[in-house]
C-alpha cells in the first residue's frame, strides 16, 4: 500500500525575496521582482530580468562557502534554498534517515562556462569549472554542502525539471524506498538562456503579461526551491509540522515539437487528468490553478485550451506568477508549488500581474487582483518544458 | 520484481548495431575515437536527420531498434540518461555566442542544446504522450533512468519502458576532458587496458536504447530484479550485502560480476576492494575496454551482461579471471563514477 507524501518544509530563492517569508510578503504586495539586469554580464540589458538580489559573493559569505571554492550561482542559489527547506523542516540529513536529494537543472554550470569556455579549450587555468560544468557536479556540490544524503540524482526536462523532481521524490516516499527527499530545483540566469531565448524571438522587452491578449514574451528569472517530501511515519515519528499532502502528480509527453506547444494542448490535458486520477479529486475539487502561463504567444493559448479541455464550464481561478518571478525555468516548477502551498495555506489568491484584455479563445480571464480569505483545499500547479515535458501536481491541505 | 529485456539497439565503438550475440571485437590505439555509425536514412528521412545532430540521430536509430526486437509498440514510458545531454549543439552556440559577442545568433543549435531534447525527440518521432523524462547525473545517469523505470514498474504505473543512455564526444570536449585527466597519458591500446598502471582511460560514446517489459517473450535476453543507486555510501561491501540480502540473494547465488573498470587505476582500486572482499571465487568480467568511457557507458554495461546471460557465454576478451561463470543465472554489474556514486542491477535468466 503506497504511503502518504507529506510536505513538512519549504525553502525559496528567487527575485521577489530570499526567504519562503520574503516571498509570502512580495506575494501579497503585489510586489515584482522584474527589472533591469543588475548581476549577468550581457550586452542585451534592454531585456528585463527577475534576478535573484544577491551578488555570489554576498551569498558564498551568508552561506559560509570558502573563497576560493569553485562553485556557480546555480549551486550558490541551490544551497541557500535547500538549506531554507531543511531548516523549516527541522531535519538533519545523516545517514541514519533514508533521505535523498534530487534536483532539476537544465544548463548545470554554463554560467561559469560560458565566462571560461576559450580558457577551456586554451589553457589550464579554469579546469576547476569544467569539473562543475555537468548538471549532476551541480546537484553534487549542494548535497555536499550539507552531507549526509544517500542517493543524489539530477533530471533536466526544461522549464519542467523541478516538478518532475518532486514527482520522482514523491514516488520515492510512496513506494517506501526513502523517508524523506528533498526535492526540487535551480537555475540562475545565463548569457547562454538569454541569447537563446532572445533568438526564438520569445523574450518581452516590457514586463511580460502571461495570457494577455496583447502578450509578447516571457521575462527570464533566476531561483531555486525545495520541498522537503516526507513519508508520514517519519513526520510523525519526529512529530514534524505538516505543511500539506501532494495528493497527485502527471507527467506526458506533448511529443509535438522541440520548442512548440500543440494548438490542442495534447500534453498539458492528460499531464493535469493524470494528476488529477492520482489524486482521486474531481476537476471541481481544485480551488486554485497556478499556471506555467509564461506569457508566451504559443504556451498560454495552449494551456488555456488544455485548462478547458480538463475543466470545461468550471474552471477555478486561475493565475500565472511568472510577472512576479519572471520565467525561472528549471527551477519555475518547485518556486511555483511553493508559491501553490503558500497561497492554500495562507489563503489568497495572487493575482496575474499585468492582465488586461483576455485571450479571445479562451473562456477564462485569470485572477486580475490578489483576493484573500480563501478556502483553498486542493491546488494545481503545471509546470511545461521544451520538448513537450509536461507535469502537474496536485497539493492538498491535511484534514 | 522482475522486469524483462525486451529488445536492445546498441550503436557503440564496436560492431554491436543489430547484431546477434558478441561481435568481433574492435581494439583501437588511439585514445579517440568516434561510434562506427549506421545509415541512419533506414530510420530517419534525410529532410529530418539533416538537422539532427549525432547523438539525436543515433539515439532514434537505437530506440527504433530495440522496439522492432521487442513485442511491444508504443512504451508507456521514455526514460533517458545522459551526462553531457546535446553537447555538440551546444558547444555550437555557445561558440558563436562567444565569438560573436552575442549577435547573429541562429536558434536552431540552442532548440536542440537541451539534455531533453534526446527524450524529446524519441516521443516526437514514436508519438509518444506516455512518461517522459531525462536524467542527467555524471556517470550513473543511464542507471538513474533505469532506477526510475523500476519504481513506475513497482508502482504497476507502467508495463514497458525504453530505457537508453546517449552521449556523444566531440573533439573539443575530448580536449576539454583531457585537461582534468580523465583520459591516458600515454594510451597503450583499448587491448592493453586491462594491465595499466596508471591514471585515466579512453574515451568512447554510444546510444544504448533498452526496452525493457513486465511480460517475457521468447526472445528475451534476461530480467533485472532489482536496481539501487547510491550516494557516498559509507561501506560499500556492505552495502552490495545489503542489496543482495534485500533481493533474497547470497553472494554465492551470483555467476559473474560485472564491474565498470576502465583501466584507471584510481577508478578501479574499489572494485578490487569489492572483489575482494565479497566475489573471490567468483568469474569477474569488464566492457569498459570495448565501449570506452562516457558518462552512459553503463548502457553498453547493460547490453554485454543480457547478453552473457542470453548467450550463456562470456567472451575471454571481456573475461578479468579464469573462474568459471557456471549457468549464468545470477549476474550483477557494478558501476561507479568517481568514487562518489555508485550503482548495483542484478540481472537473472529467465
Amino acid at each position: 500500500m503506497a504511503k502518504q507524501v507529506l510536505v513538512t518544509g519549504l525553502g525559496i530563492v528567487s527575485g521577489i525575496g530570499i526567504s519562503v517569508q520574503e516571498t509570502l510578503t512580495s506575494l501579497l504586495a503585489e510586489k515584482s521582482g522584474i527589472g533591469a539586469i543588475k548581476y549577468l554580464r550581457t550586452n542585451h540589458k534592454d531585456f528585463p530580468c527577475s534576478e535573484v538580489p544577491l551578488s555570489d559573493g554576498q551569498m558564498s559569505k551568508m552561506l559560509s562557502v570558502p573563497d576560493n571554492m569553485p562553485i556557480t550561482r546555480t549551486s550558490l542559489m541551490g544551497i541557500l534554498a535547500a538549506r531554507n527547506s531543511i531548516s523549516d523542516a527541522k531535519i538533519i540529513p545523516d545517514k541514519s534517515l533514508r533521505i535523498g536529494f534530487i534536483s532539476g537543472t537544465t544548463v548545470g554550470g554554463m554560467e561559469k562556462s560560458e565566462q571560461f569556455y576559450r580558457d577551456f579549450l586554451e589553457n589550464d587555468t579554469c579546469n576547476d569549472y569544467i569539473k562543475i560544468h555537468d548538471c549532476g557536479a551541480c546537484t553534487e556540490v549542494i548535497a555536499d554542502y550539507f552531507g549526509g544524503f544517500s542517493y543524489v540524482s539530477t533530471i533536466s526536462t526544461a522549464c519542467s525539471s523541478s516538478a518532475n523532481a518532486i514527482v520522482l521524490g514523491s514516488n520515492l516516499i510512496r513506494l517506501g524506498l526513502m523517508d524523506c527527499v528533498v526535492a526540487g530545483g535551480t537555475e540562475c540566469l545565463t548569457k547562454f538562456h538569454l541569447n537563446g531565448f532572445k533568438t526564438l524571438m520569445i523574450l518581452d522587452k516590457g514586463n511580460c503579461r502571461p495570457f494577455d491578449a496583447a502578450r509578447a514574451g516571457l521575462n527570464l528569472g533566476e531561483g531555486a526551491a525545495y520541498l522537503v517530501l516526507e513519508s508520514d511515519e517519519s513526520a510523525n515519528a519526529r512529530n514534524a509540522d505538516v505543511l500539506c499532502k501532494v495528493s497527485g502528480y502527471g507527467n506526458a509527453c506533448d511529443a509535438y515539437h522541440q520548442t512548440a506547444s500543440s494548438p490542442d494542448g495534447k500534453g498539458a490535458t492528460l499531464a493535469m487528468q493524470n494528476a488529477l486520477v492520482m489524486s482521486g479529486l474531481k476537476p471541481s475539487d481544485i480551488n486554485y490553478i497556478n499556471a506555467h502561463g509564461t506569457g508566451t504567444i504559443n504556451n498560454d493559448e495552449s494551456e488555456g485550451t488544455a485548462i478547458m479541455n480538463v475543466f470545461g464550464n468550471c474552471i477555478p481561478p486561475v493565475s500565472s506568477t511568472k510577472a512576479y518571478t519572471g520565467h525561472t525555468t528549471s527551477a519555475s516548477g518547485s518556486v511555483e508549488a511553493v508559491i501553490s502551498i503558500l497561497a492554500m495555506n495562507e489563503g489568497f489568491l495572487p493575482p496575474n500581474l499585468n492582465f488586461k484584455n483576455p485571450i479571445e479563445k479562451l473562456s477564462f480571464a485569470p485572477v486580475r487582483e490578489l483576493i484573500r480569505n480563501v478556502k483553498i483545499d486542493h491546488v494545481l500547479s503545471n509546470s511545461f518544458g521544451f520538448g513537450g515535458n509536461n507535469t502537474s501536481i496536485v497539493f492538498s491541505k491535511i484534514q | 520484481m522482475k522486469v524483462y529485456i525486451q529488445g536492445i539497439g546498441n550503436i557503440s565503438i564496436q560492431n554491436t548495431f543489430r547484431q546477434t550475440g558478441f561481435p568481433e571485437p574492435v581494439w583501437y590505439n588511439e585514445s579517440y575515437v568516434r561510434c562506427i555509425d549506421p545509415d541512419f536514412t533506414n530510420y530517419i528521412s534525410p529532410n529530418e536527420a539533416r538537422r539532427m545532430s549525432k547523438v539525436i540521430k543515433r539515439a532514434i536509430a537505437s530506440a527504433k531498434t530495440c522496439i522492432a526486437e521487442s513485442s511491444v509498440e508504443m512504451p508507456d514510458a521514455v526514460i533517458s540518461g545522459t551526462g553531457l545531454g546535446c553537447i555538440e549543439d551546444t558547444e555550437k552556440f555557445l561558440s558563436a555566442m562567444i565569438d560573436n559577442d552575442e549577435k547573429f545568433l541562429q536558434p536552431t543549435f540552442f532548440i536542440q542544446s537541451t539534455h531533453n531534447t534526446i527524450s524529446s525527440q524519441i516521443a516526437i518521432n514514436l508519438k509518444c504522450n506516455n512518461h517522459n523524462n531525462t536524467f542527467v547525473q555524471g556517470g550513473i545517469s543511464f542507471e538513474c533512468a533505469l532506477f526510475e523505470a523500476f519504481i513506475l514498474f513497482a508502482d504497476n504505473k507502467i508495463k514497458s519502458a525504453l530505457v537508453g543512455g546517449y552521449d556523444e564526444m566531440t573533439p573539443s570536449y575530448f580536449r576539454i576532458l583531457n585537461r582534468i585527466g580523465l583520459w591516458k597519458k600515454k594510451f597503450e591500446g583499448s587491448g592493453n587496458l586491462s594491465n595499466s598502471t596508471t591514471p585515466g582511460t579512453f574515451a568512447g560514446e554510444g546510444s544504448v536504447s533498452v526496452m525493457l517489459s513486465s511480460a517475457k517473450n521468447e526472445k528475451t535476453y534476461a530480467a533485472i530484479e532489482a536496481v539501487e543507486i547510491l550516494y557516498q555510501p559509507e561501506n560499500i561491501v556492505e552495502s552490495i550485502e545489503t542489496f543482495l540480502s534485500r533481493n533474497s540473494k547470497k553472494t554465492e547465488d551470483i555467476d559473474l560480476v560485472v564491474m565498470g573498470m576502465n583501466g584507471d587505476v584510481k577508478n578501479d582500486a574499489i572494485y578490487k576492494t569489492i572483489s575482494a572482499d565479497m566475489f573471490g571465487a567468483k568469474a569477474h568480467a569488464w566492457y569498459k575496454n570495448l565501449s570506452g568511457e562516457y558518462f552512459t557507458s553503463t548502457g553498453f554495461g547493460l547490453w554485454f551482461a543480457a547478453n552473457c546471460i542470453k548467450h550463456k557465454y562470456v567472451p575471454s576478451y571481456a573475461a578479468l579471471n579464469s573462474h568459471n561463470a557456471g549457468k549464468l543465472q545470477n549476474v550483477l554489474l557494478l558501476n561507479h563514477y568517481q568514487n562518489k556514486n555508485f550503482s548495483l542491477i542484478l540481472f537473472s535468466a529467465c
